[in-house]
């Protein structure tokens, strides 16, 4: 077992740069993925990690191992494809035994490995079947097999889960941290999907534009998030711009313009040194945010702000609030728990007090790109308070 | 598993749909199939019947007879089924040979040259293939293009003698037939998945390993094809052997062609040959399926 080390890696298409300047390095035994939006660089990452891509600049090591400019078939290292790329002319025995007959194995050798595999990935009894006989969550665990059977130091994923339907693909990921758990050795795990990246990861590494956005825990970027966009792209949030005013120890208090004359007051936390008069962003998580028609009594350490109910979206689990504070728009999410406050819910239009602990609010050094980002959300709702509107009269 | 089955019954409004339907693939197919009967399954009656009568100068003679038969049986006529065989099986190999990387490159090239390159391979069939092959003519003779070129750029100092010979045959035979090898095993090529090399590479395989156990084996089919494409009518050829080849040794298409040509005729004998040459066509199809049949099935059966 060995770690992995990226160092300074640039990728160009023609004039496109895939990735740019990337330097990582994954520990040994961990499940480490890149997440980014389609086009980010991902994929092409991992692509110079299996061999199939020569990066322009930059060395990939496993362990003290130079591989850059090993061919794909020298290098300690396994991967699953997004579409499984089974031998389909090979029934899933054969699959599984492609390696080590390549290795020129023996006979011996090749028959207990390939039972042992298929026990680990639960598939002994289908080894007779072809590819075009079995699912697609088959599929995959013969893929895993049929990687894992080499040996490698590492098995790199390119989005393994993507072509499975939710429950399955809710299944697989389990299934791929107990063979994680199982086999020990290091996974890169690429994806555009932010839940998959969360649940299965021991760390992330936010992508954008061929760069590295943040790296870290996915707790860590979840709560704190080092830029627009890792807040963004990971979870639901509510984006607010403002001024600085003032900074205290841990604490900042943040002004903001709700874009109809008023201004409310936020305190937030940070990881950097704000100044005074300095604008940047705050980043709300939505299920954060306490809502009720009664003013809090308590009111120590904790932000309070009117707004007025604009939306309310019943998602099963949870409720989706979209409340006007002036002319911003605030996202709440409410679990269903009625131990607290009015047991009468809340309605249309209704006023509102929102208020959430001052360390629930995270300082973003940087004002967000456009806003652009809240684009889908207005569009959505306002069409089903319309449809909704229509119901009721 | 799913045990629930709907009833099967057809109500007489879908009965009716499907007689409809039988009817009018009937109409559709009618013209085909009287063409096929007319000119295709007559006619070889005709030549089934010829072969059991007995010949005559210009004609024959409605006497049955099984002498054509048993002059075959007796082997009179093996050495041009040999020569014929030989040629074919030899054009079919260096059609594969000489097809499959074409066809290889053809299917990997970019979409704006792959049908640039399709049409030049299938350019040559909108010329005559009599004028094709005497081009190929003037190509080998000793006075000919070929020739002329080696001996101006002093590479030999006697003509070689190739047109004549069973190289020109040869020669003249793969370059009529590539075409019917290449398209077939483009059509296959062209659909493999070439991410599968890429898995294969990742599981330790090098490119020309590969290459023998991924993409081979999945263009079979197309080798397959293109084969039998190539094989069956490089079998029965007679204007390309008649035109470059030689007279001593005569292709069972040239044997047959003079049987009908030369007086004295003899029908009986030419048809009976005919019938040989399908025959044995037929044989070898038919095992050549039977073995793809049966390594299939052995394939599916060896999981252990």
């Amino acid at each position: 077992m060995e770690e992995i080390k990226l160092e300074h890696l640039t990728k160009d298409f023609g004039g496109f740069r895939a990735v740019d300047n990337v330097s990582l390095t994954v520990r040994s035994g961990e499940l480490f993925s890149f997440l980014g939006p389609s086009g980010c660089g991902k994929t092409t990452l991992l692509r110079m990690i299996a061999g199939f891509e020569i990066p322009n600049t930059g060395r990939i090591f496993v362990g003290n191992e130079d591989i850059t400019d090993l061919p794909p078939y020298k290098r300690p290292v396994n991967t699953i494809f997004q579409n499984y790329s089974l031998f389909p002319h090979m029934n899933l025995y054969d699959n599984v035994a492609f390696g080590l007959r390549i290795k020129k194995e023996s006979k011996a050798v090749i028959r207990t490995k390939v039972r042992d595999m298929l026990a680990l990935v639960k598939m002994e009894d289908q080894a007779g079947k072809y590819p075009d006989q079995i699912s697609g969550g088959q599929k995959q665990r013969i893929a895993i097999a049929r990687a894992l059977i080499n040996d490698p130091k590492v098995l790199l994923l390119d989005e393994p889960l993507a072509a499975l339907d939710l429950k399955l693909r809710q299944h697989m990921l389990i299934e791929l941290m107990n063979i994680h758990d199982a086999v020990g050795i290091t996974f890169i795990y690429v994806t555009h999907d932010q839940s998959e990246a969360m649940s299965i990861s021991d760390r992330v590494a936010v992508m954008n534009r061929g760069e590295f956005i943040q790296e870290g825990p996915p707790d860590d970027i979840y709560e704190r998030p080092n830029s627009v966009f890792s807040a963004y792209f990971i979870g639901e949030t509510n984006l607010i711009t403002g001024e600085v005013i003032d900074v205290e120890d841990e604490y900042a208090q943040i002004r903001c313009d709700s874009g109809d004359g008023e201004f409310f007051d936020i305190d937030s936390t940070f990881k950097f040194k704000p100044n005074p008069g300095q604008k940047l962003t705050l980043s709300l998580r939505p299920e954060k945010i306490a809502i009720s028609r009664h003013k809090p009594h308590h009111q120590e350490d904790i932000n309070v702000i009117k707004g007025v109910i604009e939306d309310i979206l019943y998602l099963g689990s949870h409720t989706q609030y979209i409340v006007n504070v002036g002319k911003l728009k605030v996202r709440v999410f409410s679990q269903h728990k009625r131990v607290y406050f009015d047991d009468k819910a809340l309605d249309w239009e209704e006023p509102v007090w929102l208020f959430w602990h001052d360390t629930d609010t995270w300082l973003i050094n940087e004002l967000p790109e456009s806003n652009g980002f809240e684009h889908d959300l207005t569009t959505d709702s306002t069409t089903h308070r319309q449809v909704r509107r229509a119901n009721q009269a | 598993m799913n045990k629930f089955q709907y009833p099967t019954y057809e109500s007489s409004h879908e009965q009716k749909h499907r007689k409809r339907l039988n009817l009018q693939s009937w109409i559709l197919t009618a013209p085909a199939m009287l063409w096929l009967l007319f000119f295709f399954l007559l006619p070889y009656l005709i030549v089934v019947i010829y072969s059991f009568l007995t010949p005559d100068i210009y004609d024959i003679k409605f006497e049955l007879s099984l002498e054509s038969y048993r002059q075959i049986f007796n082997g009179d006529y093996l050495r041009p089924f040999l020569i014929s065989f030989r040629m074919a099986f030899i054009t079919t190999v260096m059609c594969i040979l000489l097809g499959y990387p074409v066809a290889y490159f053809i299917a990997r090239s970019s979409e704006k040259l792959r049908s640039t390159l399709l049409v030049m391979i299938i350019i040559p069939f909108w010329t005559n293939l009599i004028i094709r092959i005497f081009s190929w003519r003037i190509f080998l003779a000793s006075n000919g293009v070929l020739n002329d070129t080696l001996m101006s750029l002093h590479l030999i100092k006697a003509p070689l003698e190739i047109m004549r010979t069973d190289l020109a045959v040869g020669l003249v035979m793969v370059y009529v037939y590539l075409p019917y090898m290449i398209l077939p095993l483009y059509s296959v090529i062209e659909k493999i998945d070439f991410t599968l090399l890429n898995a294969a590479m990742d599981l330790g395989a090098s490119e020309v390993k590969a290459f023998f156990r991924v993409t081979l084996p999945l263009s079979l089919t197309g080798i397959f094809a293109g084969s039998i494409l190539v094989f069956i009518p490089a079998l029965g050829a007679y204007l390309i052997t008649q035109l470059v080849g030689n007279q001593r040794s005569l292709y069972i298409g040239q044997v047959i062609t003079y049987k009908i040509k030369n007086i004295p005729r003899n029908w009986p004998m030419a048809s009976a040959l005919s019938l040989t040459l399908l025959f044995l066509v037929t044989v070898l199809l038919a095992g050549a399926y039977f073995l793809w049949l049966r390594n299939k099935q052995r394939r599916r059966g060896e999981s252990d």
